[in-house]
């Protein structure tokens, strides 16, 4: 019988293992192979502005624009909040306290994206809109700002963890030496801890070029550069909230369809590099271990 | 014995599901948001007389209903303009069979702040520039001075290939001055109530206090207002069909529930939202 279970147990788990390599890697000749005619036939004008399907004008330097400006607006807001946020509950509050604490900040996570859309839509938009008086809140900054709120919760987690386990006698020896905590965060901790922060840091960034229902929300969804190209209180497009509103009705297998495939692999060659990044330049030895 | 439970339970549910799919008959709908509050309203009447019917209708445009009677996903597609000479070519071997259940006009709709600052009539001409970027600002309308919010709406959508087939002579004409894409109606309403300097473009069903639908004047001077009446007498230059599409003739329950949709009681949902019925 134990022979048989084991045998049974195997076969589960190996079934379970190809089947989800295999989803991974039918993702990608799915949109691959999709992505062909776009690139056989847009070529090299899939750099340019101009999108318009019905003349077959396919350009993604606008969404590229979009998707890169409200990411790095992102990160800007979120990277200090996020670690200055997990220094408090790593270092100064009881383990009582930081669980109490990293839990509240992981609900935030868990919100689904609509819901910050709907919230951005309602209110931050018209609040973005007043406080600068442009006549629509839907701008990349505003969903720059949403995206920050959304990624915050990767950050403060991942940068907790990485500063929370440094063995103690670092900082008790740092202590022993007579060092302030200012000191001790600064000059001993947040050095050994860098590379899980950066790490940290980077997979947010992953999350927030993925990001897709709230930034569509709020975004304008309009393929311009602004004029200045830094004017980031204007509307603009990224690639996933194109995605998101035009994949649905570009007829399966147009050329339309195609060019949405690639914008679709370009978003995701662009994870990919950040994420294999992460693991081959950021999960090396730790100072510590 | 475990196993053994867990193996009955599974079996009940399965069979269970089998069952309750083979009771009840489902009819999938799906398109444009003008048409959607008609079919939904209908829907649920149809399922109080009918409760073995089950009928699911989702938006997502003209576009997405095109496609998806294309691709036989749904079985019936709400449109609110023609089919594309393009679309039926991506579909040979559909045979779209369309029925208009309703008419519509789409309205150049503005924020009820430059309504009340006194721009109440445009012509044809005004919006093809507002559209085309060459006028930015109310006050060259002799309106406030304040730099005019564009709303161009997604380049499937019903609506705007109707407006722009009659603004600008051609349905997928660019819109270079614009400065925000919106889908649905809801979205394109949510956007012009939050401004107080925006033009857009809505189906008549969605005009209220908030946002002002302008009059269009005619060439010959005299300025149409949005009234059910002009759009009823074909005054009002930009009015539509709302339609459903099948693939080939409807047969068995598809059939019904279009004949409901035609019948009387059917119509005077068309009219109960804010759409003159074709009968």
């Amino acid at each position: 019988m134990s022979v048989l279970n084991n045998k049974i147990g195997k076969g589960y788990v190996l079934l379970s293992t190809y089947i989800c390599v295999a989803v991974t890697l039918l993702i990608f000749i799915v949109l691959f192979s999709n992505s062909y005619d776009a690139l056989h036939q847009v070529g090299l004008n899939l750099f340019t502005l101009e999108w318009n399907p019905s003349s077959n004008k396919f350009g993604v330097l606008s969404m590229l624009y979009g998707t890169i400006t409200v990411t790095f607006i992102a990160l800007i807001i979120a990277t200090p909040l996020g670690i200055s946020a997990a220094i408090f509950t790593s270092q100064m509050t009881s383990s009582k306290g930081r669980i109490l604490i990293k839990s509240t900040l992981e609900l935030l996570a868990s919100i689904p994206s609509i819901i910050y859309g709907l919230i951005g839509i309602a209110f931050f938009s018209t609040w973005v809109a007043s406080i600068f008086d442009l006549s629509t809140g839907r701008t990349l900054f505003t969903a720059g700002i949403l995206l920050s709120f959304m990624i915050l919760p990767t950050i403060i987690t991942l940068c907790d963890d990485a500063l929370h386990n440094i063995p103690k006698h670092y900082s008790e020896a740092s202590k022993g030496l007579g060092m302030y905590p200012y000191e001790i965060i600064k000059n001993v901790l947040l050095p050994i801890a860098s590379r899980d922060i950066a790490g940290a840091i980077l997979l947010a960034l992953g999350r927030a070029l993925g990001e897709t229902m709230a930034v569509m929300l709020l975004i304008g969804s309009i393929d311009k550069i602004p004029d200045p190209f830094y004017n980031i209180l204007s509307p603009g497009q990224t690639i996933t909230s194109k995605l998101g509103r035009e994949i649905g009705e570009s007829a399966f297998g147009s050329l339309h369809f195609s060019a949405l495939n690639t914008i679709g692999c370009l978003l995701m060659v662009l994870v990919i590099i950040i994420t294999i990044t992460t693991q081959v330049h950021f999960k090396k030895e730790r100072l510590y271990e | 014995m475990k196993h053994l439970l867990l193996l009955c339970v599974f079996a009940i549910l399965v069979s269970s599901c089998s069952n309750s799919s083979s009771n009840t008959k489902t009819i999938t709908i799906a398109g444009s948001s003008t048409v959607l509050p008609i079919i939904s309203n209908a829907a649920e009447l149809y399922k109080e007389t009918h409760p073995d019917i089950k009928i699911i209708v989702n938006a997502g445009g003209s576009g997405v209903g095109v496609n998806q009677v294309g691709s036989q996903k749904v079985n019936i597609g709400m449109i609110s303009r023609d089919i594309t000479s393009k679309e039926k070519g991506l579909y040979p071997s559909i045979l779209f069979k369309t029925q208009a259940i309703g008419k519509d006009a789409v309205i150049p709709a503005i924020s009820s702040e430059i309504y009340d600052a006194g721009i109440t009539t445009l012509t044809l001409e005004q919006i093809a520039k507002i559209y085309k970027g060459e006028i930015t600002n109310w006050s060259a309308l002799q309106g406030p001075n304040k730099d005019i919010l564009v709303i161009d709406k997604e380049k499937s959508r019903g609506t705007r290939h109707v407006f722009m087939a009659t603004v600008m002579n051609n349905k997928e004409a660019d819109a270079p001055g614009a400065d925000l894409v919106l889908g649905s109606n809801n979205e394109e309403q949510t956007a012009l109530v939050q401004s107080d300097a925006a033009i857009g473009m809505l189906s008549m069903a969605w005009l209220n206090n908030d946002v002002k639908g302008t009059s269009i004047q005619t060439p010959n001077g005299e300025p149409v207002a949005p009234t059910l009446s002009n759009i009823i007498e074909g005054k009002f230059p930009i009015t539509r069909d709302l339609t459903i599409v099948t693939n080939g003739n409807p047969t068995g329950e598809v059939k019904n529930f279009i004949d409901f949709l035609l019948s009387p009681q059917g119509q005077s949902i068309v009219t109960d939202n804010g759409y003159v019925s074709i009968k």
